[in-house]
């Protein structure tokens, strides 16, 4: 192709050498030097990666013909180019806090130089696995971001809960890609071929497709996080390093949401049945991940059940999708699956600017417990404002953008019921009340964590809370997208409208996602913004003239109010927890002394995740119950073994001879 | 002539699971050599060739001369004792080998009436084979441990001569080269390994477990 050289080619490839590249900084001995040096190069790479997928058939008119130049290895193909987006923008604002991140563990002494290679490769091989046009690149590029994203993890390594969660995940990462392998080589046994250009399977065909469906599911659904997959993702992102934990929940869980609508591509239409499975699946991690999130007294954790209850919004999106693929209405097509990608964009936003919110909180007090925690807003205004804008987007409020994605979820419930008639509204009706319930209890999460977190007066004594400059850019960003895409949803509604258009409906592509009027949005969005600011400039004014009036923070009339007597993270949530306390497996503990003199009383409360300590320990002990049993067989002496083998051999060649 | 052969062959199967003395084998793998290298000979004294000479002349250097004169150094080196230190009783172990020769001989004329192989040949090779192993279970000195490998690799040639008609030259060649290389490591372990425990008994390499 004479295409070759073309200078989106070159500007895409170079994207990619330039990241690579960046690793070769760190054989700079200073290590601020060789931190500064090899970020920014990888922050070059990734924001001429950007501008090259903006410069994609997907945003604009010119095109970015890499088809052929790696042999058919690599396409671009709408969806792709739409999670190469994600993936990008998401790992600027993440490098930039690497900035400030990375260099109070240089202060520390600590080695940082093999993190930085990790991270590089996690980056590239997450953008290589939406990109990869054959299985067994893919499955290699999966495999590279499993391990990186694994020794990452592994910063801190002399903590035993850094090893011990992180193994969480590793194992998942172990069992998925085992799984994948399975599906993969299903496709190719049905097609013959290792590219995904090639993978066009019918449900219709027989016991293989649904086969293949439900191994995708259950592969991809562990890397995401679907409920009862989830359980390493609790585990998993607290330990690890909050830019790794940004980039994970932000970027790599949404690999298994690629996985599933990749899957959806070859093996489309669907049947109902595939629709509901993940409908069902997708209502009880949204409603449980949020519970338990609710339960948390930890902020990672906390925030990794909530990525859960996004995944289960993202999954509610593909399941309507799948029920109109298999009715062909594409308007409740392109309702359920822009839904779902909206949210997937803005979930990676906003999830990346509460963690990256939560890392800076953290490495000032040193604590992720939000129960120590209180009155930062005293001491870092602006970053509690950013972290609250990232609190509201993911409660799906408005005017910020989870609210634009949710509402089109619910869209697509409405055309679901209206198109379906029949049983269809009754069913659609009881999801969206699940939503809304699941909506409901996100608002009140966040409103434990903002209010235990930085309102109310410090529990741990803060001697400096050092904030630098990076930690606002990188939130900064973040913020500054939440509320473009929830202010102007337009331009990236398109953008989805585009990508299923071009890949997910078959024939007659439905307006249904463009013709809401986002206008309105825009407008009512302003006018509420507007009465806000004026109604500021009204207190100020009101404040200049009468006075302010201070008091301690949630003193209630008391004098002498201390911070131990406010309201705590467990006090909060407590009469939601006791509601589904068996499910939750929540705990609490009192001990009060019931003696003439007191005595000092103790009380105590924690959640253990069900999926975790009811199946998956269990069953992990049964198995190394069973392995002791077989334990006589593994001896010392290698004449042993030969007899073994020559047991093996006696029974084979029986079965030959018999045969 | 082929069978002639394979049947001396068998009966020195016999031997070595009754001899006690390490001599024994080592006398037993010589044997078997000669026999082999005989056998390797025959097709090319009807259309001679000097590339075919190449195969038997190898064989008989490796197996005839340099291994069973290596693990006699080895022995007198490393003055391991004489005599094998059997698991079981001798006449045990002869009855267990005389039961597998002769289901593997009847399975073999089984087989051969519906594909096409020389049974005799097939057989012994396919008994040397099992006896290897068994000598390998049933012993507890490496030095015949390192013998009933030898006599395993002795099974795998003659069971490769009766089923392919001609193995390729080069195969053969390889075959040999490994198992020269594996007995030479196996001197240099003993060697080491002397120099760590006392005895040459496998269970002393027990020990190693983690």
């Amino acid at each position: 192709m004479n295409s070759l050289l073309n200078s989106d080619n070159i500007l895409f490839t170079s994207a990619f050498a330039i990241q690579f590249i960046s690793i070769a900084f760190l054989f700079i001995k200073d290590q601020h030097k060789a931190l500064f040096a090899a970020n920014t190069v990888l922050l070059i790479g990734l924001t001429l990666g950007l501008f090259s997928t903006i410069s994609s058939a997907l945003f604009s008119s010119a095109e970015i013909s890499l088809q052929s130049i790696f042999f058919n290895f690599i396409r671009l193909d709408e969806l792709g180019t739409f999670f190469l987006f994600i993936i990008q923008l998401v790992a600027i604002p993440t490098t930039i806090y690497n900035f400030s991140y990375l260099s109070h563990y240089i202060e520390e002494n600590r080695s940082i130089k093999s993190f930085v290679i990790f991270y590089v490769l996690l980056l590239i091989s997450t953008q290589f696995i939406v990109i990869a046009n054959q299985a067994i690149l893919f499955l290699v590029s999966w495999e590279i971001m499993s391990i990186t994203g694994y020794l990452g993890m592994m910063l801190e390594k002399e903590k035993e809960e850094v090893q011990k969660g992180s193994f969480y995940y590793f194992a998942a990462s172990h069992v998925l890609i085992f799984i994948l392998y399975i599906m993969f080589f299903l496709l190719h046994q049905q097609t013959g071929s290792w590219f995904f250009s090639d993978y066009h399977l019918s449900f219709s065909t027989g016991i293989v497709v649904p086969i293949i469906f439900i191994l995708s599911f259950i592969g991809f659904g562990i890397k995401a996080g679907f409920m009862p997959f989830h359980f390493w993702l609790p585990q998993a992102h607290p330990i690890a390093p909050t830019v790794l934990s940004a980039f994970l929940s932000g970027v790599i869980i949404k690999m298994g949401i690629y996985g599933i609508l990749r899957t959806y591509l070859f093996i489309k239409p669907v049947p109902e049945w595939a629709g509901w499975f993940i409908l069902i699946v997708s209502i009880i991690s949204a409603i449980f991940g949020v519970w338990y999130a609710l339960a948390q007294h930890d902020i990672k954790r906390l925030l990794a059940y909530h990525s859960i209850e996004n995944i289960g919004i993202i999954g509610i999106g593909i399941g309507i999708g799948f029920i109109g693929s298999a009715n062909n209405l594409p308007a409740v097509e392109v309702l359920g699956f822009g839904g779902a990608l909206l949210h997937t964009l803005n979930h990676a936003i906003f999830k990346s600017l509460l963690f990256i919110g939560s890392g800076v909180v953290y490495q000032n007090l040193g604590t992720r417990n939000i129960e120590l925690m209180g009155g930062i807003v005293h001491r870092a205004k602006y970053i509690a404002i950013l972290f609250l804008i990232g609190s509201v987007a993911i409660s799906g409020v408005p005017p910020f953008n989870g609210f634009i994605s949710e509402f089109i979820i619910y869209t697509g419930f409405f055309k679901t019921a209206n198109e379906l008639k029949n049983f269809y509204p009754i069913l659609m009706l009881m999801f969206v009340v699940g939503l809304a319930f699941v909506g409901g209890l996100a608002v009140a999460c966040f409103t434990k964590v903002n209010s235990i977190m930085f309102l109310g007066s410090e529990r741990k004594a803060v001697k400096h809370f050092y904030t630098s400059i990076y930690d606002y850019i990188s939130l900064g960003i973040f913020a500054l997208l939440c509320i473009v895409i929830g202010f102007y949803p337009q331009p990236f509604v398109g953008i989805v409208n585009k990508v299923i258009v071009s890949n997910f409906v078959s024939s007659h592509p439905s307006s249904a996602l463009i013709n809401i009027d986002w206008l309105f949005f825009t407008i009512i969005f302003s006018i509420i913004a507007l009465g806000i600011f004026f109604l500021f400039l009204l207190k100020g004014k009101l404040e200049k003239k009468f006075g302010k009036r201070t008091s301690p923070a949630w003193g209630c009339g008391y004098e002498n109010i201390n911070p131990r007597m406010q309201y705590t993270a467990s006090s909060f949530a407590d009469e939601l927890n006791e509601i589904s306390k068996s499910v939750l497996v929540y705990h609490k503990k009192v001990e009060v002394s019931n003696t003439a003199f007191p005595l000092p009383s103790k009380f105590e409360s924690h959640s253990n995740d069900f999926v975790d300590s009811k199946i998956v320990l269990p069953s992990y002990k049964f198995l190394s119950f069973l392995v002791m049993k077989i334990k006589f067989l593994s001896q010392t002496d290698i004449r042993y073994y030969i007899g073994f083998i020559l047991i093996i051999i006696t029974i084979y060649s029986l079965i030959a001879f018999l045969w | 002539m082929e069978n002639v052969l394979s049947i001396l062959f068998s009966l020195s199967l016999f031997y070595v699971s009754v001899t006690s003395r390490v001599k024994g084998y080592v006398a037993v793998l010589r044997f078997q050599g000669l026999i082999l290298s005989v056998l390797v000979l025959l097709p090319f004294l009807k259309n001679f060739s000097i590339f075919g000479i190449i195969l038997p002349i190898t064989l008989l250097l490796v197996k005839v001369i340099l291994i069973p004169s290596y693990i006699n150094k080895i022995i007198l080196d490393l003055d391991i004792k004489r005599v094998i230190e059997p698991t079981i009783q001798q006449i045990v172990f002869l009855l267990l080998v005389i039961a597998t020769m002769i289901v593997i001989f009847i399975s073999s004329s089984v087989i051969a009436q519906s594909t096409e192989l020389n049974v005799i040949p097939f057989a012994s090779g396919f008994s040397a084979i099992a006896i290897g192993i068994y000598i390998i279970i049933f012993r507890k000195k490496l030095i015949v441990h390192v013998c009933g490998f030898l006599v395993l690799e002795n099974g795998i040639f003659l069971f490769g001569t009766a089923v392919a008609s001609e193995l390729p030259m080069m195969i053969e060649l390889g075959v040999l080269l490994d198992v020269f290389v594996v007995v030479f490591l196996m001197g240099i372990a003993l060697n080491k390994i002397r120099s760590t425990f006392e005895g040459f008994e496998v269970t002393d390499l027990g020990r190693l477990k983690d």
